[in-house]
């Protein structure tokens, strides 16, 4: 075995040495006045973080806050808020395109295409400092205890290497630093402390989303977002402009851009937006050493790094896996399992619209959750499936939103025509629709399944010439019996409480916000591509933090956890710096 | 730039899409042919090309048979035609006002309020209900 130089240096609030062999005895305390200057591009860091997202993020704020020297890089750019739609009347419009979640839909430079003819769902993301979390809808709904040990009592899917109460001080920490809002005392989770903001309100439609649970002794709660209802750590106080999905112009979203970027800068931490890495590079030890990326002139560049973090989401970090093969790992980098990019889980979804005769002003925000129900959430044999979902209400948006849902024209008839859809009957569904719609989302656990994979397109290629992936993904038979069941419940409660008309979208299509499980975490190399402290069994100074070691997807939005452990694989990363092994 | 002969069968055809009706006005009588379809085709370029090429397939057809024909051959573009209608229509102020609609505007809540559902018992029956997470084995 080859010897390897150690990161005993790392965190130390200075300027750090790693490999010339000294340590620096010096104080530990952490000061951010003591942070290590930003590195300049030829030099080699302590971190290198791929992806600017929610988990990079989290990694980029506690690592530099520790001492470490970090860059990190960004294919998209720094959101401007002013390019946001939501002030603007053609809002509703460019959320069809421009703002759309879909990159294929958006078709943008700095998105990468996607291949998904061979997919039921499309994924859906943004490039971008923040990540897709600027375009998310700030649920904040962290995993149940019975999602981390789905094998334990369902014998489906895999138990976590850890457990809820493991990962609770983390989401904890988490909370306070995103500035959720929410009601605490939710019966549907063990007992948790109080949010760091008071809850939003749930308006009218939460009210009437409300009635029609109570009425048949369901569970309901009041909305938890990852949207202050006053201001929190850089962010403004939600002015329910229900507009979050297509960037919050008010910047009272939270998104790492606000949240974190501004701290993990004033740390020393270096981000490089407009970098796309096409490739991670080892050495002959097999050491991980750095990162090939492309700026936005089309330039290559190499940033050289002890320890490298993928934080590219479930889609974009099996990617630069298998874009990095090599003579010592042909089949991808840390692809011994064979697992990079397979059991690719993105939550199969259906909506539910409700139309009340009520005037519910439903273009009112927060384009968050206004209530949610996990009434249906646990596994119920009976059912004739495992697992369940989550149902979140949301407002219904403006007068284009009387068919459409997130960006795409979904709530029409099977048979729709132009007598149905135009004309008269235009008016008749904008007049009976409009303000008085309810659009209830069901999140279904997605159970890992192989067949479910990222794969390199052999054509498609990005706007750098470098291959795209290509989504090979089956809704399964218990993701369509799972949907069928809370449909059918949605319809029931959506009835309960008064509706004059419901449509159903039936395992939509645009709807793969939740990327995840591509390379999963476990205690085998043989079955699984990072351990529980997201380091690839097979490169000992490369990590994974994002959603792509999810060994299971969960029923609900997933950024609370994936954040949440994010936290928890950097502080172990921070304690264990003197035993990690670097090129 | 959309001419003349563009715009005006680009009206007829919004006016059977959305025509004068259930106290509405047709789409013409709001200004859907003005400035605006030139500002929502700048915004949308992507549906610029399908607008053309139905627009042109339309031009000097019968409105209703032309929409028809659309519709049978050409759904692309009569979408296109649609959106950019009805995208017009419904920034117009004075369709804004009629359906009630304010944009969406500023209303912030005010976070130091009792929530009502807390002040009339309703979240209590949800707490009362009991806990319905699943126990772990550790």
């Amino acid at each position: 075995m080859p010897s390897a130089a150690t990161l005993a240096g790392m965190g130390k609030g200075k300027t750090l040495q790693l490999r010339d062999g000294t340590e620096w005895e010096g104080a530990m305390s952490i000061d951010v006045r003591q942070a290590p200057r930003p590195g300049r591009r030829d030099e080699e860091v302590d971190v290198l973080i791929v992806g600017a997202g929610p988990s990079g993020s989290v990694a980029a704020k506690h690592l530099s806050a520790a001492g470490f020297s970090v860059v990190s890089l960004e294919q998209g750019h720094f959101p401007d808020r002013n390019a946001y739609a939501g002030r603007r009347p053609e809002w509703e419009l460019v959320s069809q395109k421009q703002w759309h979640p879909n990159p294929n839909v958006r078709d943008l430079p700095r998105d990468y295409p996607i291949e998904t003819s061979e997919s039921d769902i499309n994924p859906l993301m943004f490039a971008g400092v923040g990540g897709s979390t600027t375009l998310y809808a700030a649920h904040w709904t962290p995993f149940l205890p019975s999602d981390f040990r789905t094998r334990s009592l369902d014998g489906v899917g895999d138990d976590w290497p850890f457990t809820y109460e493991d990962l609770l001080p983390y989401l904890d920490e988490i909370e306070r630093e995103v500035g959720v809002s929410g009601m605490p005392g939710n019966p549907a989770y063990p007992p948790h402390g109080s949010y760091p903001t008071p809850p939003l309100p749930i308006g009218k439609i939460g009210y009437k989303a409300a009635q029609g649970l109570d009425k048949l002794g369901w569970h309901w709660w009041p909305g938890t977002n990852a949207i202050p209802s006053v201001p929190y750590n850089g962010l403004n106080a939600c002015v329910r402009r229900g507009t979050c999905m297509t960037g919050c112009p008010e910047g009272a979203k939270s998104t790492s851009d606000i949240t974190y970027w501004p701290h993990a800068i004033k740390n020393g931490a270096r981000l490089v937006t407009g970098a796309r890495v096409r490739e991670i590079e080892v050495n002959d030890n097999g050491f991980a050493t750095g990162a090939v990326y492309i700026d936005a002139n089309g330039r290559e560049h190499r940033q050289r790094a002890s320890v490298i973090i993928l934080c590219a989401n479930g889609i974009g970090t099996p990617r630069l896996l298998l874009l990095s093969r090599s003579k010592r790992f042909p089949d991808g980098l840390a692809n011994g399992s064979g697992l990079v990019g397979k059991r690719l889980m993105m939550h199969p979804f259906s909506a539910v619209l409700g139309v009340y005769e009520e005037d519910l002003e439903s273009w009112r925000g927060p384009f968050g959750q206004n209530v949610d129900s996990l009434q249906f959430y646990e596994t119920d044999e009976k059912r004739g499936f495992v697992r369940g979902a989550k149902w979140g209400a949301f407002p219904a948006g403006g007068p284009l939103g009387a068919t459409a849902f997130v960006g795409s024209k979904v709530f029409v008839g099977d048979e729709a025509n132009v007598e149905e859809s135009w004309g008269e009957n235009l008016h008749r569904t904008v007049e009976r629709r409009f303000g008085h719609s309810v659009v209830w989302g069901i999140i279904g656990e997605d159970l890992p399944e192989e067949s479910n994979r990222v794969v390199l397109d052999p054509v498609l290629t990005d706007s750098d010439g470098i291959p795209a992936p290509k989504i090979l993904y089956k809704f399964s038979e218990n993701s369509q019996k799972l949907l069928q069941f809370h449909v059918a419940r949605c319809l029931e409660a959506t009835k309960a409480a008064g509706a004059i008309e419901t449509l159903v979208v039936h395992q939509m299509r645009d709807t793969g916000w939740h990327l995840l499980g591509t390379c999963r975490m476990g205690d085998s190399s043989a079955t699984s591509v990072v351990d529980q402290w997201g380091r690839a069994h097979d490169v000992p100074n490369l990590y994974i933090f994002d959603g792509s070691s999810f060994p299971t997807s969960g029923g609900v939005n997933p950024t609370a956890t994936i954040m949440s452990v994010a936290l928890r694989q950097t502080r172990h990363l921070i304690a264990e710096r003197r035993s990690q092994e670097a090129a | 730039m959309i001419d003349a002969l563009q715009r005006k069968t680009f009206l007829a055809i919004a006016d059977v899409l959305i025509p004068a009706a259930e106290g509405m006005p047709a789409a013409s009588q709001v200004g859907v042919g003005d400035e605006v379809l030139d500002r929502i085709l700048s915004l949308r370029d992507d549906l610029r090309e399908p607008f053309v090429r139905g627009i042109a397939a339309a031009a000097g057809k019968e409105p209703q048979a032309a929409v028809e024909a659309l519709n049978r051959h050409d759904p692309e573009a009569l979408g296109a035609i649609g959106l950019v209608a009805s995208g017009a229509y419904y920034m117009s102020p004075r369709v804004r006002a009629l359906i009630g609609y304010p944009g969406q505007e500023k209303r912030p809540g005010n976070p130091d309020e009792i929530p009502e559902y807390v002040a009339n018992g309703m979240l209590q029956q949800v707490i009362d209900r009991g806990p319905i997470y699943r126990p772990t084995p550790k």
